[in-house]
């Protein structure tokens, strides 16, 4: 909203400079956002202002806040202050209990022309086009007094009459923008004998609308629903000027004073006669009185203020002491332009506002306990830590992911109800186009977050997300839909070393899963199992599944070759999702000293050529099992396939290392046992050591 | 006797004669540890076990008594004057090896270390955990709750009735089933006070969503952090003293706040707070330019505050004629954009490894 620095000072006298008034505004709570010069001596300032605030959309508006500010009083603008014959009239009829209030005034013998230049200049300052005599005043007054209102031509209304009812479904208008509307029975509707001539509040129609050859107006200013307004001004999607003010309420009570000063304007510049005024207002509505206890400012605010402050300030508002002065609770009427003000708190900040913020100081509230953080964020920081140095950025996708990745990804455990027909969380609509899937799980982010990496030309990519999954739950479970923690990761590319242009060498399965090993460590964890098993978004044979006991916590491996294809990725991406909420539930193992040997041990690194079907784990559990004598640890060397191994087969080599607690180990002892291991091995798997 | 010991000598001076004129700095290292193996010869050669000095020491037993003395000494002396004369030389040619062996193998310290290349936190995460760590030390608990909401927590109990401008605005998110993506943090406050009770002592970092078309200012996805504190005689200079404080601590003590009058629905009275400008100090100019984050105007607008609204109050089960509270609330990518001058917020979500690697 605009305001002329001239224009105000019609209203109003004081000293401020057009940046002084803005500033001494804004930090009263009526907030301008830029003071532009206009014209050779004049300033527009540009209101922001909060929706509670309609009473200030207009000159009167700030004027009143100014008469606030400086304690000085608003000057009177009408000359003759007519008042309406309360004598029964047929001109108008009210139909509808959503319109309060109505006034019309007959104005005879005008001539519709032009608008004289000083009209033309003001209405040009708060950004209006002047449109003829008639309708500039109209525009005028609305922004003068903040009371919209409308002209028809007389002699254009059927019966020369006013009804104002709902409309009836279907019912038809052409508006002053040329548009064809339809309206229903939920709007309201400004109608002659026969037809709506105007939307009530928002826009008039074309047909009855001030024309050149208008010589007698109507003139309508009158007070609508707020809730009707906007539901009409929602569904029409039209909204103007007037539908705004309306919408936020104007002053049932400056009808008249407006209706007066357009009247006597209309006369001044367009030489009519004011003929008649009919006002119509069925249900006075009774003001609102507001308690305040003079004490509850300080306690609310820390602001001392005295009760004859508050009474000054209040005053200056508007509002209107009731009663004692003196008493406990103070008690104000509310005027009638405030639609704000409904409670003590309401006052306090009236006052406190005025008074200024900057009074208020600098305390701390007591204290009154130790802080804490969200249940295990300490470990979630190890995790993130862990991670960062592992060479994984953090993303953060979006929640709601495109439909097309439904049942493309396996989830990551099963909080997802498979039996629900609508087993996931769907948006109505989504800004971004088809995004509207809450996401069950956060690998498609970070597949298309690799997807843009590659577009801008980086193809060395780690990526991790922690984020929330959500799918539905049933109702018996209650209304809302589960929120499960997940932790993914994504990555592509080479290991790369920090300022090397160059990896040393691609990323393979075991770095995804070495993360994952170092990040179940970051969260204390027990040492999980990997099984190998089919995943609908993995590359068989290059996928596993997580669990910690019996219970599976989330997936691991290389991206299916059908999805790469999808994104278009040329080289391989290896994923991970868990379910970090399952994780944060586990009982975190505990951590015992274990006593260091006193003796070396001896090691033996064994290459075995072993089937593609048999794990290292099976092999190792089966050899802890034996519990062979004094072998003590089991570890994996490396593994190779090549030249000299058979397509179905791998070389494996295992660590064996032998060890006592009592005595210094003697080779042949050792030999004897490593030997046993071997002979286990082919006998149980057919295992057999290579080179030998 | 004599004679001998006298062509062992000559034949050293002899044998040495080529170190005379030897120029060290010519030489290669090759060709210093070629003289080396030289001298370590020449050393077996004139001292060790077939040496004529071991011959002239095994000779001494078969002299007379009265000269075998002075013939020892003779030849003692002998001895270490043909060690000392080899060895200085080895000493010299010894420590010019080691400089020309330093000087090859010399490296260009300026080349990277070894490390593998580690990632980043999130920007959003970094300032989080900063402002929790904040909170936490001045008595605050960290919470959190459903990113998916009924009306009433995202509207009604935040005294937001329906027909309200700020219920009607078409940017929440609704889901088939009529739930609510929450649109504020402050949905939080209502669940935290109806699981907690009262007195309370809150902030809550989150997710919020808003159907807002993407722009450089504007994300339908982002985060804030709503803070709460209800207890008795709880005024808005705690909350000014409280703002300001984190704000210190974030930004450095010479940090001022201030607070416009605003309205808000879940609290009366309400504000805005600005805090001046970390990069110009308020002064609204840097380096002779109009400052970048605060536009010249030496303040940064943050979020919005006030006393939580007796409505609010009543539906969490609590007596505002007992219990009185603030609440405030910002949100963490304009933060994030204004502290690491980024100026586009939806870099933030495109998870471009060349961007989050930024931050630390
Ligand atoms: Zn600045």
């Amino acid at each position: 909203m605009n305001i002329s620095y001239n224009w105000l000072k019609e209203l109003i006298d004081f000293d401020f400079s057009a940046q002084e008034l803005a500033e001494k505004l804004t930090n009263a709570g009526v907030a301008v956002d830029s003071v532009e010069p206009f014209g050779e001596d004049d300033y527009v300032l540009t209101f922001d202002l909060t929706s509670n605030r309609s009473d200030c959309l207009s000159h009167l508006g700030i004027a009143r806040e100014v008469r606030a500010l400086t304690g000085n009083h608003l000057k009177s603008l009408v000359n003759t202050e007519r008042i309406p014959s309360d004598k029964p009239s047929d001109l108008v009829r009210i139909e509808a209990s959503d319109c309060y209030r109505f006034t019309a005034r007959i104005i005879k013998g005008v001539k519709v022309g032009s608008s004289p230049d000083w009209l033309v200049r003001k209405l040009e300052a708060v950004g209006e086009r002047s449109i003829n005599n008639i309708a500039d005043i109209t525009n005028y007054v609305m922004h003068e007094l903040g009371q919209p209102m409308h002209a028809f031509d007389l002699d254009r209304l059927e019966g020369s009459r006013i009804i104002v009812r709902r409309a009836r479904k279907g019912e038809k208008i052409k508006t002053l923008d040329g548009v064809e509307r339809t309206l229903d029975d939920t709007m309201l509707a400004i109608c002659d004998v026969c037809k709506p001539v105007a939307i009530a509040g928002i826009m008039g129609g074309e047909e009855s609308g001030i024309c050149e050859e208008t010589t007698n107006v109507l003139l309508e200013v009158a007070y609508f629903d707020k809730n009707s307004i906007r539901q009409t001004s929602r569904r029409l999607k039209l909204s103007t000027q007037a539908s705004y003010r309306f919408e936020r309420g104007v002053d049932i009570e400056n009808l008249i004073q407006a209706s007066n000063r357009a009247t006597e304007l209309i006369c001044e510049i367009a030489g009519g006669v004011d003929v008649e005024f009919v006002d119509i207002y069925p249900a006075r509505s009774s003001r609102v009185t507001v308690e305040l206890r003079p004490d509850r400012v300080r306690e609310l605010t820390g602001v001392n203020v005295e009760r004859e402050e508050i009474l000054r300030i209040l005053s200056l508002l508007g509002f209107i002491l009731q009663g004692d002065f003196s008493s406990d609770k103070l008690s104000f009427e509310v005027p009638s332009w405030r639609h704000d003000i409904s409670i003590e708190e309401d006052l306090i900040e009236e006052v406190i506002r005025i008074v200024g913020y900057d009074s208020i100081s600098e305390e701390l509230a007591p204290s009154f306990g130790a802080g804490e953080y969200q249940p295990n964020e300490a470990r979630k920081r190890n995790l993130r830590k862990v991670l960062t140095d592992l060479g994984f950025s953090e993303a953060i996708c979006y929640s709601f992911i495109d439909i097309s990745h439904d049942e493309q990804f396996e989830l990551a455990s099963n909080f997802v109800n498979e039996g629900l027909d609508e087993k996931f969380i769907t948006l109505k609509d989504s800004i971004i186009e088809g995004a509207v899937r809450m996401r069950p799980t956060l690998l498609p982010g970070l597949l298309d977050s690799i997807r843009r990496n590659f577009n801008y030309g980086q193809r060395n990519v780690r990526l991790f997300e922690i984020g929330r999954a959500f799918a539905a739950l049933s109702k018996e479970h209650g209304a809302f839909p589960v929120e499960r923690e997940l932790f993914a990761i994504a990555m592509t590319g080479g290991y790369m070393l920090q300022n090397k242009a160059l990896p040393i060498r691609e990323l393979d399965f075991y770095d995804a899963k070495g993360a994952l090993e170092a990040a179940f460590d970051a969260l204390n964890l027990p040492e999980p199992s990997f099984k190998p098993e089919n995943v609908r978004h993995l590359r068989t044979g290059q996928s596993a599944a997580i669990y910690f006991g019996d219970r599976r916590v989330g997936t691991l491996g290389r991206l299916s070759d059908s999805i790469a294809q999808k994104y278009k990725f040329r080289q391989p991406v290896f994923v991970a999702e868990v379910d970090l909420e399952l994780l944060l539930s586990l009982e975190e193992e505990k951590v015992f000293y274990k006593k260091l040997p006193s003796f070396p041990s001896i090691v033996r690194d064994v290459a075995f050529l072993v089937s593609k079907n048999l794990s290292f784990a099976e092999i190792r559990r089966a050899i802890k099992e034996q519990e062979f004598p004094l072998l003590s640890r089991i570890e994996f060397v490396e593994v190779y396939e090549g030249r000299e191994i058979p397509e179905d087969m791998r070389s494996l080599t295992i660590r064996l290392e032998y060890r006592s607690e009592e005595r210094t180990l003697k080779e042949e002892e050792v030999e004897a046992v490593n030997e046993a291991v071997i002979e286990f091995l082919k006998a149980s798997f057919g295992v057999v050591k290579r080179f030998s | 006797m004599k004679e001998q010991i006298q062509r062992i000598k000559d034949e050293l001076r002899e044998a040495l004669s080529s170190f005379d004129n030897l120029d060290l700095r010519e030489l290669k290292l090759v060709e210093v540890e070629a003289n080396l193996r030289k001298l370590r010869d020449l050393k077996i050669r004139f001292t060790g076990k077939k040496s004529p000095i071991s011959e002239a020491k095994r000779q001494i037993g078969a002299l007379p008594a009265e000269q075998r003395a002075s013939f020892g000494k003779l030849i003692q002396e002998t001895e270490s004057e043909i060690l000392n004369s080899i060895e200085h030389l080895e000493r010299e040619l010894a420590s010019y090896a080691l400089d020309l062996k330093t000087r090859v193998e010399s490296l260009d310290v300026t080349i990277p270390g070894f490390r593998p290349e580690s990632g980043s936190l999130h920007p959003i995460t970094l300032l989080r955990q900063r402002i929790e760590d904040i909170f936490v030390s001045m008595g605050y608990a960290v919470e959190d709750d459903r990113e998916i909401e009924n009306d009433y927590y995202n509207f009604d109990a935040l005294n937001i009735p329906e027909g309200h401008p700020a219920r009607e605005a078409e940017d929440t998110f609704y889901t088939t089933n009529g739930l609510a993506l929450r649109s504020q943090t402050s949905t939080v406050q209502i669940r935290a006070m109806e699981r907690r009770g009262v007195p309370i002592r809150i902030i809550a970092p989150g997710k919020v969503y808003r159907n807002d078309t993407p722009d450089p200012t504007h994300i339908p996805m982002f985060h804030q952090v709503e803070g709460l504190c209800v207890d008795r005689g709880i005024t808005m200079a705690h909350l000014k003293g409280t703002v300001a404080e984190w704000l210190r601590r974030l930004f450095g003590k010479g940090t001022k706040i201030r607070m416009r009058p605003s309205y808000f629905p879940f609290t009366e009275p309400s504000a805005e707070f600005d805090f001046s400008c970390f990069k110009c100090s308020g002064t609204g100019v840097f380096e002779g330019e109009k400052c970048r984050p605060c536009k010249g105007t030496g303040w940064i607008e943050l979020g919005g505050c006030g006393m939580v609204h007796p409505n609010v109050l009543r539906n969490c089960g609590v007596d505002p004629q007992v219990f009185s509270g603030f609440a405030f609330g910002f949100g963490l990518e304009r933060m994030c954009a204004m502290l690491y001058s980024i100026d586009d917020i939806r870099l933030m979500y495109e998870n471009d490894v060349r961007f989050l690697k930024q931050f630390r």
